[in-house]
């Protein structure tokens, strides 16, 4: 919950820049970047939910199909965290691929989700862009999450943080 | 006893991951069943309607002040003392200049703006671009007018240069508009030159698909796309855009019509929104 906190006004921000000063830039998707984060690090219930909302976020900011986003982390959220029973995300080449694979599958799901609405989808290319910016620049954003975070936990978290 | 107690283990055990797919099914509920309902999520988009663009309008003013900041004093630091003054004439005067270029620029296409609103035969509120969304799939723009200007949903927004898109979400001080190109947006139009009737359709980047366009109907690149009025959304004689490529369609029955839209989303600044319904006119 209080990751969630934390989080929410940078999600906000975010959202906020990006139909602001840098529409139409290919940003990486913050949003999924932090339901990585927090799948592979500790989930939990409050994880799943802020992967909800922040799907949720995403869809009413972007005015796009609501439940299309959310659909798609909170998978993405199962999937990461099932995945890192097997592999530890601790290194940047890791972590960017990692969230290089998430953003591929957040796009598949959602592609999945606008074709069985019946929208005829046409474009698939932006996809692999926004993946591969997301995930070159997972590492970076990870580690400042990670500050954030530990800025914020009361003292005797901040040795744990991986 | 024991099956309980084995029943409750499991759920306990895999409680994350029952969590994770019941939410997974609540959102694809979400997006199956909202998906021509745009009243779903109204509290939370209203709610954001007062935090994100008094958020969005701060990120321009500091974007401003930023540049004034740098236009006014770092871009002088360095300048050698002699020059100071000319320099920060020279300076002073090309801003100005700017500005009145700038002014000069706003006073024209909100002239033309004005003169193309009072040639309209409709009720319009005129808006100023304050968002753009231009995500894979999706593409909208937020408007400074809402309910408290007396938009509503689904009015057709327009520019001198052609149809813009209509309004999707209305709030009291901003609108979410769909824009035509979007994948959701349909639009019945009319063949000028000959008359021939289909649909114009987004195809969710900056194109429009003509669709129901048949094999033996007459349509040739450069013909003049304009809305039939039809859907009740956008009155008749507007123009959409102009026919660039024409295809033979895979069923062998429509032709795949590819159109250009009249206008470029990404150059216009200001819109009008339609305040009554087509047909009542």
């Amino acid at each position: 919950m209080r990751e969630f906190l934390v989080f929410l006004p940078l999600t906000i921000a975010y959202f906020a820049l990006k139909s602001t000063l840098f529409a139409g830039f290919p940003l990486p998707d913050i949003p999924l970047i932090i339901v990585f984060y927090m799948a592979y690090r500790k989930a939990a219930v409050a994880g799943v939910l802020s992967a909800f909302a922040f799907g949720y976020l995403d869809d009413a900011f972007s005015g796009g199909i609501i439940g299309t986003s959310s659909f798609a982390l909170v998978l993405i959220f199962l999937a990461a965290h099932q995945v890192s029973r097997l592999v530890q995300f601790t290194s940047p080449g890791i972590r960017a691929g990692g969230v290089l694979a998430a953003a591929l599958v957040k796009g598949a799901l959602m592609y999945y989700v606008l074709t069985v609405t019946n929208v005829d989808v046409y474009f698939l290319s932006r996809v692999f862009l926004d993946a591969i910016v997301t995930g070159a620049l997972a590492p970076a954003v990870i580690t400042l999450l990670q500050k954030l975070n530990a800025f914020t936990a009361p003292h005797k978290f901040k040795d744990s943080e991986n | 006893m024991r099956t309980e107690r084995n029943i409750y283990s499991f759920l306990r055990k895999n409680h994350l991951t029952i969590i994770s797919l019941l939410l997974a099914l609540f959102s694809l509920h979400l997006a199956l069943t909202g998906k021509r309902e745009f009243e779903r999520g109204y509290l939370l988009k209203e709610i954001f309607s007062y935090t994100l663009a008094p958020a969005g309008r701060v990120v321009l003013s500091v974007e401003d002040a930023a540049k004034d900041v740098w236009s006014d004093y770092i871009a002088l630091m360095g300048v050698k003392e002699e020059n100071d003054s000319l320099t920060k004439t020279v300076l002073a005067l090309r801003e100005e200049n700017n500005r009145l270029k700038e002014e000069i620029r706003l006073n024209e296409r909100l002239r033309s703006l004005v003169d193309y609103r009072e040639s309209l035969p409709y009720y319009t509120t005129g808006a100023a671009i304050i968002g753009f969304n231009m995500e894979r799939w999706t593409r909208t723009i937020v408007v400074d007018k809402g309910a408290d200007a007396g938009i509503m949903k689904d009015r057709a927004v327009i520019a001198p240069q052609g149809i813009v898109g209509r309004t999707l979400d209305v709030q009291g001080s901003t609108t979410r508009v769909l824009l035509a190109t979007d994948l959701r947006s349909n639009i019945d139009v009319i063949v000028e030159r000959t008359r021939v009737k289909g649909v114009v359709e987004g195809n969710g980047t900056d194109g429009l698909i003509l669709k129901y366009v048949r094999q033996v109907d007459d349509v040739q690149v450069g013909d003049q796309v304009m809305t039939s009025g039809l859907s009740g959304v956008f009155p008749k004689g507007l123009v959409v855009g102009e026919v660039t490529k024409i295809e033979k369609g895979g069923d062998n029955f429509f032709k795949h019509v590819e159109v250009r839209p009249s206008m470029d989303i990404g150059k216009i600044e200001e819109v009008l929104v339609l305040r009554e319904d087509a047909f009542h006119y």
